[in-house]
């Protein structure tokens, strides 16, 4: 156990969450650790090891959290510090030393090892209480104990349920702390986020320093990610309202059948970009395993315009009057160099009229032609780009909605996510003058053209803007 | 490892994005790189061609571009040397004297300087034109053509999706340039026919149009096209009198005798020609030609930082990696199902003892007195008593007890504790073990609180113990 607290035993900041079981400890190291991978249960004893959450930046920690399992047993915990012979203050924390030493084999003692090995290691300690459920003298015992371990220390009023019981646990808990916050796990804005770290940089002198640059980093983070989700909401709108789907027919034209399976083809791939986007937005703020009840990107009802293309070799008809038209110039170029200059050139002028008309009139008839057993024209029905005007504002808002539900969402949280009232936000986060500008890039991507970089940024500053709004 | 001032080729273009769409690493990853690579950071195309080349290993199929490329230099040298062949051939047929007519400097002039000024001009323009030009300029790619004919028949998908790569803006640079290449070994291989023409025959030039133009005018346009050499060789500008001498008039029949008697001086066309040549269709077409590398490779290093996934990459290079996940997996808790195992929904009126865990002796009474339930004996345990306390309690407990806990606390393994002592109480017959709610609450419990404590008692075996459920 030692060596353990020893290699811990590192210069930068450490905070030990501790408590009673089940009172939101692995919910507030979840939160402030952005990791929706903590297990987190009403049942006592869910965490059963400590686990350590550094906090790293290329590598270097700048602090560490540390999700611990209840008090079980501190009573008895309590019951063994007193007995043995009186210290002074400042020697305390030996005699908590000694106890962990004296029992680290004693399975009756396992939870209060693991949480207090990690003080015992030069841990601040994080007391998180439930301030919704009334105050009780037998935390008494728990915070003894801590005071014991003589390391700085806060409490932290969680209020998991709906009555409010604060003003009775902060008079308790100011004889044992030098500071109380409150801090929901489940609601926490990123601001209240910043100012619990700000808090907890205030313990001990050392520690100011690398809870700030934390702090930077976190707020860096943040932007960071707001402009990624920005970013991939971009190219999903561009992928997706450029997108093209082609489908080889066999004659023209397409059959009914044929124009169904092909839209119905265009659509899946629609929405298989929408779920991708998704996922993108989940993985940048580290939402791993989040489920989702939400409304199916619905497209039945958006008409999808197919168009029949034929092309020989590949060629359409236009290319390939360019190409009749080269080969005949060339050609009679080169009759005309054989005149010696005598030709002035008429060789070249007829060869390229007579490939390019040639090119033009013998599409159909050359269509037809087999090489080697192949056709060497083919038919394409192809869908897309989308021409509905709103769907590209249904597809914004439904991604906008979404990316701000998950930017906002606590890594505490283990419920379902609902995201089934979308349309409700399409109409409130995208107003007429956000409209024009969006339209501009719309009416490109419509035309199958390249949106200006310009157009492209202010596109993205208009999303910025909306996005960052619902964040507030 | 890449210098600070590493070139852009095509090659690495295409390897990096053949990279990065097998492989882009991740934010971790790819930080770990650049810091490693310290020195390159304000050289990003720098870094990009290092992290290529350490992953290009990861691209399983085979490599596209390199086929790519050799198509693209096979065609490349094809096209060279049939540019070559067709100067050298053309220039053979412009100067080709049978004895009978002699050759028409005019024509050679319109291949050697009207048509290359004309095309130098149309190069510049479609250079400096917008997208649409651009893409009509993309018609004329020479692999669009190969491509397309060559995946009609083999399905060669990897020329296809090669061609994808590249933006229509560079793929114009990327012909212009070719264009001026096989344009430059067109004017090279006329020049040099021009050479073998007058070293292996004797050609006597003269110059002949339809139009009304006196030689001394036309001796005025020779000197203004001769300008950029006039000064250092002015033996290679056609004096007045040669132009006179050989203004050859077809409908005169024959040959002027003037011409023939003066054939060594109609020779000395050739060096005004050959420098008409060095000049408008070698000089001038290197000039662009390099001016179209420079463009084309400054294109190429543009679109090298806009591939898809190399945003990512240097974004990724650049931002601090902050990872805040645990090191240590954790074990996953196994819950065990909810049953009715040891629950009662009976609350007697009447019990022997009455205990309390973590209660006040007050609040004790207030519950027994909101429930209407009445005992001999009222304990409180748990909370700030102490063992031997709670020992007494649990020793001389009788028959019936009831056991009121806060339905909000788990139970700990402090309280386990003294409910096995108090079930080892062969006195005690049975122990209910009652969940209360909050004051506030009236004491009513949740279902998700008693649940917890059900699977508690439950997971202690005991037949002894119930929890109440009402």
């Amino acid at each position: 156990m030692y060596s353990n607290e020893k290699k811990l035993n590192n210069n930068y900041p450490k905070f030990a969450v501790v408590g009673h079981p089940n009172k939101g400890k692995s919910s507030i190291v979840s939160s402030l650790a952005l990791d929706d991978s903590v297990q987190i249960g009403d049942t006592p004893g869910t965490t059963q090891i400590k686990r350590g959450f550094p906090l790293k930046v290329d590598g270097k920690i700048i602090y560490e959290l540390f999700d611990t399992p209840g008090f079980q047993r501190a009573r008895r915990v309590l019951s063994w510090l007193n007995d043995q012979e009186p210290v002074s203050a400042d020697k305390r924390s030996d005699v908590v030393r000694a106890f962990i030493s004296a029992h680290k084999n004693d399975e009756r003692f396992r939870d209060e090892i693991e949480l207090l090995a990690p003080i015992m290691a030069g841990a601040g300690i994080i007391y998180v209480v439930d301030a919704s459920k009334p105050y009780g003298p037998e935390y008494e015992v728990e915070m003894e104990i801590l005071r014991w371990c003589g390391q700085p220390s806060m409490a932290i009023l969680n209020l998991i349920g709906q009555e409010d019981y604060r003003d009775q646990w902060k008079s308790a808990l100011g004889h044992y702390f030098r500071m109380v916050r409150t801090f929901n796990p489940i609601k926490a804005t990123f601001t209240e986020h910043m100012e619990l770290l700000d808090s907890m940089s205030q313990l001990k002198e050392e520690w100011t320093k690398p809870i700030k640059v934390a702090i930077s980093v976190l707020e860096d983070l943040q932007e960071q990610k707001v402009e990624q989700s920005i970013e991939s909401i971009v190219n999903n709108m561009l992928k997706t309202l450029s997108f093209v789907y082609t489908y080889s027919i066999r004659d023209e034209p397409a059959t009914p059948d044929e124009e169904k399976q092909s839209k119905s083809a265009y659509r899946e791939k629609i929405i298989t970009y929408e779920k991708k986007q998704e996922k993108n937005i989940e993985s940048i703020w580290n939402h791993r395993s989040i489920e989702k009840i939400e409304n199916a990107l619905v497209l039945d009802n958006v008409g999808l315009f197919s168009k029949e293309s034929a092309s020989i070799f590949g060629l359409s008809q236009q290319q390939l009057i360019i190409t009749g038209a080269s080969a005949g110039a060339v050609g009679g170029l080169g009759i005309d160099l054989l005149l010696g200059g005598g030709s002035f050139f008429l060789g070249s002028l007829i060869g390229g009229a007579v490939g390019g008309v040639g090119a033009m009139m013998g599409f159909d008839n050359l269509y037809e032609v087999k090489v080697l057993g192949q056709s060497i024209g083919s038919r394409e029905l192809s869908i897309g780009p989308m021409q509905n005007l709103n769907f590209p504002y249904i597809l914004l808002g439904r991604s906008l909605y979404h990316a701000s539900v998950i930017a906002k969402r606590s890594h505490a949280i283990r419920e379902n996510i609902n995201l089934d009232n979308e349309e409700f936000f399409t109409e409130q986060i995208i107003d007429s003058e956000m409209r024009k500008t969006l339209e501009k890039v719309h009416l490109k991507l419509r035309k199958d053209e390249k949106p200006e970089e310009e157009e492209l940024e202010a596109y993205k500053k208009v999303l910025m803007e909306s996005f960052l709004s619902l964040l507030k | 490892m890449q210098t600070k001032n590493s070139k852009i080729s095509i090659k690495s273009y295409l390897l990096l994005s053949e990279t990065l769409d097998e492989y882009r690493g991740t934010h971790e990853e790819n930080r770990l790189f650049a810091l490693k690579h310290n020195e390159l950071t304000d050289h990003p195309k720098e870094m990009l061609l290092t992290w290529m080349q350490k992953h290009h290993f990861k691209v399983t199929q085979t490599s596209k571009s390199e086929s790519f490329l050799h198509q693209l230099s096979t065609l490349g040298n094809f096209i060279g040397l049939f540019s070559f062949i067709f100067g050298f051939f053309a220039g053979i047929g412009l100067l080709s004297y049978s004895g009978e007519a002699p050759v028409n400097v005019i024509y050679y002039l319109l291949f050697a300087m009207i048509i290359p000024l004309l095309s130098i001009y149309l190069s510049i323009i479609s250079l400096l034109s917008n997208q649409t030009i651009s893409n009509f300029f993309s018609i004329f790619f020479p692999l669009h053509w190969v491509e397309k004919i060559l995946g009609f028949f083999i399905v060669n998908e990897k020329v296809d999706s090669i061609n994808k790569v590249f933006s229509p803006e560079l793929k114009k640079w990327m012909f212009t340039s070719r264009l001026q290449l096989f344009s430059l070994l067109f004017s090279i291989g006329l020049l040099l026919a021009l050479l073998f023409m007058v070293v292996s025959k004797d050609i006597a030039f003269s110059w002949s149009t339809t139009l009304q133009v006196a030689p001394v005018e036309f001796f005025k346009l020779l000197a203004c096209i001769g300008i950029p050499w006039g000064e250092s060789m002015p033996s290679a500008i056609p004096s007045v009198e040669l132009i006179e001498m050989s203004h050859y008039y077809r409908l005169g029949g024959n040959l002027d005798t003037q011409m023939i008697q003066n054939a060594d001086k109609l020779g000395a066309w050739w060096k005004y020609l050959a420098m008409v040549t060095l000049f408008y269709a070698i000089f001038l077409r290197f000039l662009l030609w390099l001016a179209t590398r420079y463009g084309y490779q400054e294109q190429l290093e543009k679109d090298f930082l806009s591939l898809d996934g190399v945003a990512k990459l240097l974004r990724d290079f650049k931002t601090p990696y902050v990872s805040t996940e645990a090191l240590k997996v954790e074990t996953h808790l196994e819950i065990a199902e909810e049953t009715n195992e040891q629950v009662t929904h009976d609350v007697s009126k009447d019990y022997h003892n009455i205990i309390a865990w973590n209660f006040s002796l007050d609040e004790l009474t207030l519950v027994n007195d909101s429930k209407n339930i009445d005992s001999f004996f009222l304990n409180t345990v748990g909370g700030n008593h102490s063992f031997k306390e709670d020992q007494m309690v649990a020793q001389e407990a009788k028959e019936m007890v009831l056991l009121y806990v806060k339905s909000w606390e788990p139970p700990t393994m402090d309280f386990v504790d003294f409910l096995e002592e108090l079930l080892e109480n062969k006195n005690v017959y049975e122990v209910k073990v009652y969940p209360l709610g909050t004051a506030a609450r009236h004491y009513e419990s949740n279902e998700q609180e008693v649940a917890i404590w059900k699977r508690k008692i439950q997971g202690l075996k005991s037949k002894k113990v119930w929890v109440v459920d009402v």
